[in-house]
């Protein structure tokens, strides 16, 4: 026989496939072939391929004709993980190496790319291709070394960390494995002196004094999963707030741990040995940011954007109006479904973004307008600059925000008083837990986990408000206050305010403050039992 | 009923006879408090009549057995344990506002001067004499809390004292505003001054009661009720020189402290909400019925307050632009001075129909104020490019 099949796989997007590296050495004119849709980066893998078996593990049949057949041929591929795949596929294939049996690949993925002398170097997306592989039926797969550990955290799966193609065929011949240079372990390294990455982790709620309205609307968006705007002037405390959103979410479920690592993988940005990622990420996007940069795609491979690395952490758009016009439109896709599909020429990948979305704006380009009565506030802007800047704040991407809360400049140096002691980030985090928890038993049976993603026809037949709320709610739809969206958007907003405060189904107390919430006029404010639940 | 001579200190008793004092502790414990027969036995027949009044069986009243229970010695001696004094009119801490109460009328059958006062706390309720009462809803909205803070702190840090009665809401954050500002608060209770209602408060009242002062015309011990709370709302309007109403629902206790200020003529002030909000209805409603004014900060409070010409505060206004302070006829040769291509002094004369020589003057002026610029060809706004 003088062909052989190893397996390897390729991403589409979130989704992996298993690709059946077929090859066939046999007599002919000499030559190589590399089929099924192969594009650049892949195809130069020939000549990656034909050294690395040179320089390490006997020799390239270079008098007979090989082809390799990348299956199924009609999928596009890409990237220089294949390489791996092929080698071990010709050596089977090719009669010189009889100790290695094509039956000996059965069971088998491959995952790696080759340098020349026959070095195994890492590649982005392991932790996905092997969550494919075990989802078909695959249970021994050889990567890398340094990302053994990457791969090892799908259950199930034998991963063999490897150096170089001569331990591959080692292993799989049941011979003793050669020694062979470490790898080099990825491309990219931190630099030395940057001593910010752990500044996110020292955050908490509690360093903020006042503002226990804009507080309270970041716990009920946590615990729903809406999408928040802030809108206040300069210096407020909108970002300080945004910052410590990922510090009041729960750690994330091993399920949704493996969803972002993978997507993490996916991009390359997977620290070595971190393994899986358990708090919820955090990506804040300049405004200046390309289309590609914050919702994916990229030239060459499709990567996933903030929008999707954010998924269940949080994704904060600040200075929201000044994001580019592209940007802004093709938010509405991830903030309606939880998913952004980025289509190019023929080829179309869709990757998840359910990320807590925070929009921070000003009231005006200079940021110091107020919109209410104080003195002097120092805005510049004329009244004709802050309608503009305020019509981008309308329109169909601020339809979908679910939260509209103003943040007012603090009194100097306020204390406390007999009020309630600021909550720490843990106290609210355990209140987010319990509307989390309520919320996943309530959905037990559904294909979503938060309030913001309830489908609206589901919600009005499974889970209705209270009759006087309901009536209160449709009021405000007869007057005009709100829209059809709008109010479906006040239903889930209702429960999530009834699951943050333990109520079993929401009242008019708790439409109410959901009516606020949603309401972007600034002269309707919380109830303030609400907002502080204990006085002293 | 006990004989009179108990040992009470000496200072008290100056101008108020025991037995007086005795029979005002006896009223104050059997008689719910508002209870407008017994102001007016009280005033008719001095304390001691009253009581003599009241012992008299009535059919379907048990308000004899109860007098007779009453033991005022013993009471007023556990009082003093824990702190609480009691006053009665003609006491030199009696806050003489309260006799108001007895020349109005009732409202909702209720009314009438206490027989007494209990209260606990170091401060003298001489003075509550230039206080102002904040009060409004229990279930208020952030904007009614923070409005509440502002007002009872600008007041407190001008050295009034803020009065309002120790209940969640508006009231907490009146207490606490003041306090924060470094200012005076009393409470004025529906239950005894020793009770904590509610629960919440509790840090906020002992404080206030080892500080300042917690009142109630309720004997210590007793609970708060539906009609102690109205009853109590007389007080807070009859202590203080005007109430400043905060975010009242329609049927809020507030718009009845509001209307006890208007019948026992001090000042009514109230703070507009959003004409949306339910819990600023009542608000507007007092607006609406006239006699309230509106007050948007703590100076706008003092200057109600103030004697005539005193606090005045100055009237809000927006920007004043360089192009108000031009005359009429400056202002007219202005709007015709073209942003683009330049216009000659005749056009803009024709257009203004003023004389060449007048609008040419004005141009000078405008210029020499920097509005206009002469370039080639005529004037121009001096802003344009």
């Amino acid at each position: 026989m003088a062909f052989a099949t190893a397996r390897t796989l390729a991403l589409r997007g979130a989704a992996g496939h298993l690709i059946d590296v077929q090859v066939d050495v046999s007599p002919g004119v000499p030559a190589t072939t590399l089929v099924g849709r192969v594009d650049k980066s892949l195809s130069e893998a020939r000549d990656r391929v034909r050294m690395a078996i040179n320089n390490d593990c006997g020799r390239w049949p270079a008098t007979k004709r090989v082809t390799i057949l990348l299956s199924p041929a009609d999928l596009p591929k890409g990237g220089t993980h294949y390489d791996v795949a092929i080698a071990i596929a010709v050596l089977a294939a090719d009669k010189a190496h009889e100790e290695l049996t094509p039956d000996l690949l059965d069971g088998w993925a491959f995952i790696g790319e080759l340098s020349v002398s026959g070095g195994l170097r890492p590649v982005p997306g392991v932790l996905p291709m092997v969550i494919a592989a075990a989802a078909r039926g695959i249970d021994r797969v050889f990567v890398p070394e340094p990302q053994a550990a990457e791969a090892g955290l799908v259950p199930g799966m034998t991963v063999f960390g490897v150096r170089s193609l001569a331990q591959v065929s080692a292993v799989l011949r049941g011979v003793e494995v050669p020694e062979a240079p470490p790898v080099v372990a990825s491309s990219a390294s931190p630099l030395a002196t940057w001593r910010g990455e752990g500044r996110l982790a020292d955050l908490d709620l509690a360093d903020l004094d006042g503002l226990d309205d804009v507080r309270y609307a970041v716990e009920v968006a946590a615990a729903g999963g809406h999408p928040l705007m802030l809108i206040g002037p300069r210096g407020t405390g909108k970002t300080s707030i945004a910052e410590r959103i990922p510090t009041i979410l729960p750690d994330l479920t091993t399920e949704q741990s493996l969803e972002v690592t993978a997507l993490h993988s996916v991009a390359g940005i997977l620290a070595e040995g971190s393994g899986l990622l358990r708090r919820p990420p955090w990506f804040a996007p300049h405004h200046g940011a390309s289309a590609a940069s914050v919702l994916g795609g990229g030239s060459g491979r499709v990567r996933p954007g903030q929008v999707s690395l954010a998924h269940h952490g949080v994704l904060f758009l600040d200075e929201f109006p000044h994001f580019r016009a592209d940007v802004i439109d093709a938010m509405r896709q991830p903030l309606e479904s939880g998913e952004v599909t980025i289509a190019r020429g023929e080829e179309a990948a869709t990757y998840p973004a359910r990320s807590l979305v925070v929009l921070a704006a000003n009231p005006c380009p200079c940021g110091n307008f107020y919109g209410h009565a104080g003195g002097s506030h120092g805005c510049e802007c004329t009244e004709v600059q802050r309608a503009h800047y305020q019509r981008k704040l309308s329109g169909p991407i601020l339809d979908r925000v679910d939260i509209w809360m103003q943040v007012r400049p603090q009194g100097p140096g306020r204390g406390r008083g007999f009020a309630a002691p600021v909550e720490s980030s843990a106290d609210v985090r355990a209140r987010v837990e319990d509307a989390r928890l309520r919320q996943a038993r309530r959905y037990r049976d559904c294909a979503w986990l938060l309030n913001a993603a309830v489908p609206g026809p589901v919600l009005e037949e499974r889970w209705p408000l209270e009759p006087a709320a309901r009536h209160l709610v449709e009021q405000e739809l007869a007057d005009g206050r709100l829209t059809r969206r709008g109010l479906t958007r006040v239903h889930r907003l209702a429960w999530s305010v009834a699951d943050c405060a333990g109520v079993d189904r929401p009242g008019t107390a708790e439409a109410g403050a959901a009516l606020v919430l949603r309401s972007a006029d600034p002269s309707r404010s919380l109830p303030a039992g609400v907002v502080s639940r204990v006085a002293s | 009923m006990t004989s009179a001579d108990a040992g009470l200190p000496a200072d008290r008793a100056a101008r108020v006879s025991e037995a007086d004092r005795l029979a005002r502790v006896v009223l104050s414990l059997a008689v719910e408090p508002g209870d407008v027969t017994t102001s007016s036995l009280v005033r008719q027949l001095g304390p001691q009549g009253a009581v003599r009044e009241q012992l008299v069986p009535k059919k379907g009243s048990g308000l004899p057995d109860r007098i007779r229970e009453v033991d005022p010695v013993r009471e007023l001696e556990q009082a003093e344990r824990c702190g609480i004094r009691f006053l009665v009119p003609g006491d030199a801490e009696w806050p003489p506002g309260l006799d108001d109460l007895d020349h109005v009328d009732s409202v909702q059958a209720l009314g009438g001067t206490p027989p007494g006062l209990w209260v606990k706390g170091p401060m003298p309720l001489t003075e509550l004499a230039t206080s102002v009462a904040v009060v409004g809803s229990r279930t208020c909205s952030v904007y009614g809390e923070e409005v509440a803070r502002a007002v009872a702190g600008t007041v407190a840090a001008a050295g009034i004292p803020v009065v309002s009665g120790g209940a969640k809401g508006i009231d907490f954050a009146a207490h606490d505003g003041a306090l924060l500002a470094g200012g005076a608060s009393v409470a004025v209770l529906a239950c005894g001054v020793d009770r904590v209602y509610p629960q919440q408060n509790r840090r906020l009242l002992a404080h206030l009661a080892a500080e300042f002062a917690v009142v109630s015309e309720q004997p210590p011990g007793s609970s708060p009720t539906r009609i102690r709370f109205l009853a109590r709302n007389r007080l807070i309007a009859a202590l203080t020189r005007g109430t400043v109403l905060v975010e009242a629902a329609l049927r809020s206790g507030a718009l009845n402290t509001v209307g006890w200020a208007e019948q026992l003529s001090r000042s009514v002030m109230c703070v507009p909400g959003p004409v949306t909000s339910y819990v600023s209805q009542g608000v507007h409603v007092c607006f609406r019925r006239g006699g309230a004014s509106l007050v948007t900060h703590g100076s706008e409070v003092l200057e109600v307050l103030g004697a005539s010409g005193q606090h005045l505060v100055e009237v809000p206004r927006g920007d004043i632009r360089p192009r108000d302070e031009l005359s009429r006829g400056d202002q007219l040769v202005l709007e015709q001075v073209p942003v683009g291509s330049p216009a000659g002094v005749v056009s803009i004369a024709r257009q203004t129909s003023l004389h060449v020589r007048d609008a040419d003057a004005a141009l000078r002026r405008l210029e020499s104020a920097g509005f206009v610029r002469e370039v080639d060809g005529g004037w121009r706004l001096a802003g344009a490019r």
